[in-house]
């Protein structure tokens, strides 16, 4: 009985120290840790864990790759609420023990060092290393002493960690700054500053505008070895004078003695230049050479012409032998006056011939004997245009109505060869002159010289472009052109254009001004001229009668 | 039409430029060898003298060449606001007889230079190509061996993209986003704005070049 009632009350003791154990722990250390909120803390991160785990477990199966920012979102999460609960029970870790509740296989051999208060050897021995190196010399001293010494020794390195700090924190800024365009860079030193300056200036102007690249003209001389680019490019003749662009060439035959004006000449020898090979220019060597295989055959055999085989010039062959030894010798006395011309740079009367016969003795062939027949033809204008040549220009003239021959029965043939031949120019006023010379049929003089005198007019203004100094146009030399235009019936026209050039020739304007009428449809067949060659092709036939 | 800006850059400084255009880009760059003729037409031939380029790609084994005529530049109110000139420019290849052909036409050789060195061109947002080159000048006419540089401390950067009357806004605004990038090492302004150079490109350079490349310094 009385075992049992001490049983009773010792179950009944039993129940209550447990409730007491609670209760006294409850009141002592509620204010440091409620344990039930621990234990709901606990739980919920368990339960957060497995949750993490469970979508990690899926993603894995499903071999899709997690989004991992919002699994390192939920990993933060819960190592923040383990942190929490952790620093929480270190402040009260010395009052309690963990114990699992049940013993079983895999905690049994684990448990007695769990439960031991002693560190591990390799923890003790490593701990009693560090304190050996921390209070190294003060272990003699009594303890508050160590504890000054240490203190100091904490103070001294929080300092040298803020300095440090400050300055970090000093370099960003003035990093972040320099960013930002203040003034807190490395500044270049001003000498330095203005000679920078001073090279960038020459820089930009040299390249925007080629300050301090230019050669003065009586400097510019070609190097004796073009580069390579260049070396096909430029003239490889003896006559590129200057790379000024006015270069001359042995030029055509009209040029002969004078007054072969530079820049005259230039259009002349890029004509024959441009031109090329083929097209016997009269003037050049090599266009000589042309010349030769060309009006040898035939008039019409270098250009493909569709002209060819019909009504071909009927120049006699020996009229073009001869004409070709005229032109030889041209050739020859135009060598040797090359350096008078490149000296003389002079508006001289037979410019203007030189330009307009230039264009149109691209073609090979100039007999004489078409003089003749000129005169036969056009008596009147025979004797205006020989006027004001002198004795050195009779040839030039000879070769200008040999010019104008060949407008006169076949214009069209010939003024489709020297369309050949200038559109390889691709100069709108050559083309231009020798479009409306071909467009005109023999028997409608009258209105391809409305035609040709817009040509004229644009050759006046392409020796203006050609020769700055080139104002006055004698009146002859029009009237030369007028003769190559191989105008029929072109007394009046002429006499109008010499007026207009008597007028004081200011430039083409003021010619097309006084003959706007005729002007009209010679701009017509100005600008059909000016299109690409098969225009101009075909317009052949169309002219062809 | 095209948007352009220029620069310089100190010639120390111009391999750093290089690695981090090659990064910006994406592309190689492509060795950079112009020889430039500037053609000037005589007063009376026209209203206003007019200038011609006639540029000869020297780079690869068979010259090519190229006409450009540059025109002027967008003015107004808009185009102050914007840091990139706007300017008319055409430009075509031509054959090799180019030359002789606008001497014919009456044009005369002003000047000429010489411009070596390397370009980029990339698209990024329109195409846009960016060149530094040394700009030699020539003591006698067409010596393109003998050519010196014009400063030779100084390289020029120019950076331009073609446009047109409807889409030069865009363009504008993709130059100069891009060279916001290039603000570490050079300052890129009109043409005929002078910038100077920029005082953190030595550091900018030193950076690139250290860490960047794989080159060492």
């Amino acid at each position: 009985m009385a075992a049992m009632e001490a049983a009773a009350v010792a179950a009944g003791q039993d129940q209550q120290p447990p409730a007491k154990v609670v209760e006294r722990l409850n009141p002592a250390l509620q204010q440091q840790l409620n344990l039930d909120s621990v234990k709901t803390r606990a739980i919920s991160l368990f339960k957060a864990i497995s949750r993490i785990l469970e979508e990690l477990d899926a993603i894995a199966r499903a071999n899709a790759t997690p989004k991992w920012q919002d699994v390192l979102g939920q990993f933060s999460m819960v190592n923040l609420e383990l942190y929490n609960i952790v620093e929480d029970i270190k402040n009260v870790s010395k009052a309690f023990v963990v114990h699992p509740k049940n013993v079983n296989a895999e905690n049994a051999t684990i448990l007695p060092v769990m439960l031991s208060s002693k560190l591990l050897p390799e923890m003790e021995t490593e701990d009693n290393t560090k304190r050996e190196q921390l209070l190294h010399g003060m272990q003699g001293l009594p303890v508050a002493a160590q504890i000054d010494k240490l203190k100091t020794r904490i103070d001294m390195i929080g300092a040298a960690c803020e300095s440090a700090e400050k300055i970090i924190a000093d370099a960003r800024k003035s990093y972040f700054s320099t960013r930002h365009g203040t003034n807190l860079l490395p500044t270049i030193d001003k000498v330095q500053a203005t000679k920078i300056q001073e090279q960038e200036n020459l820089l930009r102007s040299a390249v925007n505008h080629g300050e301090g690249l230019r050669v003065p003209g009586d400097q510019r001389q070609v190097a004796s070895s073009l580069p390579m680019h260049l070396v096909d490019v430029l003239a490889t003749n003896d006559s590129l004078q200057d790379s000024s662009g006015l270069y001359q060439k042995s030029t055509p035959p009209l040029m002969s003695t004078t007054a072969i004006n530079n820049q005259g000449s230039l259009l002349q020898a890029s004509g024959a230049q441009l031109i090329g090979r083929p097209a016997a220019s009269p003037s050049g060597p090599t266009g000589s050479n042309s010349f030769d295989n060309n009006t040898t055959a035939s008039p019409m055999q270098y250009a493909n012409s569709p002209r060819s085989g019909a009504n071909i010039m009927n120049t006699p062959s020996p009229q073009q032998q001869q004409s070709q030894q005229q032109q030889q010798q041209l050739q020859q006395r135009q060598k040797m006056l090359q350096q008078q011309l490149l000296s003389q740079q002079q508006l001289r009367p037979s410019s203007m011939p030189v330009l307009g016969q230039n264009q149109l003795t691209q073609l090979h062939e100039m007999p004489s004997q078409s003089q003749q027949k000129f005169q036969s033809m056009h008596g009147q204008h025979h004797v205006q245009f020989s006027q004001p040549l002198g004795a050195q220009q009779l040839q030039s003239r000879q070769l200008t109505s040999a010019a104008m021959q060949h407008m006169s029965p076949n214009q069209m043939n010939q003024g489709n060869q020297l369309n050949r031949q200038l559109n390889q120019f691709s100069s709108p006023a050559n083309s231009a002159l020798f479009n409306a010379a071909q467009a005109t049929p023999t028997s409608q003089m009258i209105p391809n010289m409305s035609a040709m005198m817009p040509s004229q007019s644009v050759m006046p203004r392409m020796q203006y472009a050609m020769s700055g100094a080139n104002r006055t146009l004698p009146p002859q030399n029009l009237s030369d052109q007028m003769f190559n235009m191989g105008a029929a019936n072109t007394g009046g026209g002429m006499m109008q254009i010499q007026q207009q050039q008597q007028h004081g020739a200011q430039g083409a304007f003021g010619n097309m001004q006084q003959s706007s009428q005729n002007m009209q449809p010679g701009m017509m067949t100005m600008q059909n001229t000016q299109q690409n060659h098969p225009n101009f092709q075909q317009q052949r036939p169309q002219n062809q009668q | 039409m095209e948007c352009v800006v220029q620069g310089i850059i100190e010639t120390k400084h111009v391999e750093a430029l290089e690695i981090l255009l090659q990064g910006l880009c994406g592309v190689h760059r492509e060795s950079l060898e112009v020889h430039e003729l500037c053609l000037k037409s005589v007063p009376n031939l026209g209203l206003v003298s007019s200038e011609v380029r006639l540029l000869c790609d020297l780079a690869k084994p068979e010259p090519t060449w190229t006409v450009r005529h540059i025109g002027g530049a967008m003015r107004g109110a808009g185009a102050e606001q914007i840091s990139v000139l706007v300017r008319t420019m055409a430009e075509s290849k031509v054959s090799k007889n180019a030359l002789r052909l606008f001497y014919a036409l009456g044009y005369k050789l002003d000047h000429e230079l010489l411009r070596v060195g390397f370009s980029f061109q990339f698209q990024r947002g329109t195409q846009i190509t960016v060149a530094v080159s040394c700009v030699n000048k020539m003591p006698k006419l067409h010596a393109t061996d003998d050519a010196v540089p014009v400063t030779p401390g100084i390289q020029l950067v120019e950076v331009t993209a073609p446009a047109s009357s409807e889409n030069y806004t865009e363009v504008v605004a993709a130059v100069s986003s891009f060279c916001e990038y290039l603000a570490p090492l050079l300052h890129l302004s009109k043409p005929g704005v002078s910038t100077g150079v920029v005082p953190t490109a030595a550091a900018a350079a030193a950076s690139l070049m250290s860490d960047g490349g794989g080159t060492t310094l």
